[in-house]
């Protein structure tokens, strides 16, 4: 907690220095500090498209150099960053042809198709793509980027009653798809 | 059959998650296409609010009801005048709080 405020300080130091001295040293430095995250955000929602994610990177933090100085320290630094890389991902999703945006079908055929679990990681992976869209957002923020219920409906736009129940869904549903995997502990580790 | 736990489900999804991308020149790359900061121009938004406060305080110099409502309010008689008065003072407050609330949304 105490680490997680002095960053959120170090932060605000650095939009400071931009902002009043125009450095762009500064702006490099918030870069550096926000760019893995941002990027590991963008791919997940990108489904590994690294070269998608990386251009939607880089037009977020263009974008937030654009607007640094609407940058008023309510939320973290990096929560507002996740913030603009998840409206250019909506952007980019509005641009590209609905149908390019749904999961493929013969992909949920065949997860439905697997009979017996062979790895607990990839029936993870193939558990988190049946779940909706909203659902697999929400879970990327809140659990994996370890970001607040609040924090990720600032980042979501979305209401904070809607990201909780996304969350419980989401994590209601793996419980299910995931149980026997709990039946079978032993089958659990596999080379 | 037993469920996971919500612990579980947690950390399986954690582990699942790659963490932070390595830089692998992403920053240097991107500096050299930042474009040069557009320092915003403060004046001609200060000059149009002085504008429009000039222009507000002649026209309603020129309307008669508003000393006569000020002198009735001042004497204490709630007249159409002064009532008018309120009611323009009333709507520019709201008018204000209402901007502001707006302003503080967009940011």
């Amino acid at each position: 907690m105490a680490d997680s405020a002095a960053e959120a300080r170090i932060d605000q130091a650095l939009v400071a220095r931009v902002l009043l001295a125009d450095d762009r040293r500064a702006f490099e430095q918030l870069m550096r500090r926000h760019q893995g995250m941002v990027r590991a955000q963008l791919r997940r929602l990108l489904h590994g498209d690294h070269a998608m994610a990386d251009d939607l990177a880089q037009e977020t933090f263009l974008l937030a150099w654009r607007k640094l100085d609407q940058f008023r320290g309510d939320a973290r630094f990096s929560t507002w960053l996740y913030r603009i890389a998840y409206s250019c991902f909506l952007q980019a999703c509005r641009k590209q042809s609905p149908s390019a945006n749904d999961t493929d079908s013969d992909t949920l055929e065949r997860l439905s198709a697997t009979a017996q679990p062979v790895d607990l990681q990839l029936d993870l992976e193939r558990a988190m793509q049946r779940l909706s869209t909203a659902e697999q957002t929400v879970l990327l923020h809140c659990i994996q980027m370890g970001l607040s219920h609040e924090e990720a409906a600032y980042v979501l736009a979305m209401p904070l009653g809607t990201v909780k129940t996304h969350a419980l869904r989401g994590k209601a549903k793996l419980k299910t798809w995931l149980a026997p995997w709990q039946a079978a502990p032993d089958k659990e580790q596999t080379p | 059959m037993n469920h996971p736990d919500d612990d579980t489900i947690d950390a399986l999804l954690r582990k699942q998650f790659e963490g932070p991308v390595a830089d692998d020149g992403f920053c240097e790359r991107l500096m050299q296409r930042l474009p040069p900061r557009r320092r915003r121009i403060a004046w001609p938004l200060w000059a149009g609010v002085a504008a429009g406060i000039a222009a507000c305080g002649l026209s309603l110099v020129a309307m008669p009801w508003l000393p006569a409502g000020w002198h009735d309010l001042a004497g204490g008689e709630f007249s159409a005048s002064a009532i008018a008065l309120l009611a323009v003072v009333a709507g520019m407050s709201l008018l204000a709080c209402w901007w502001t609330l707006a302003e503080a949304d967009d940011r």
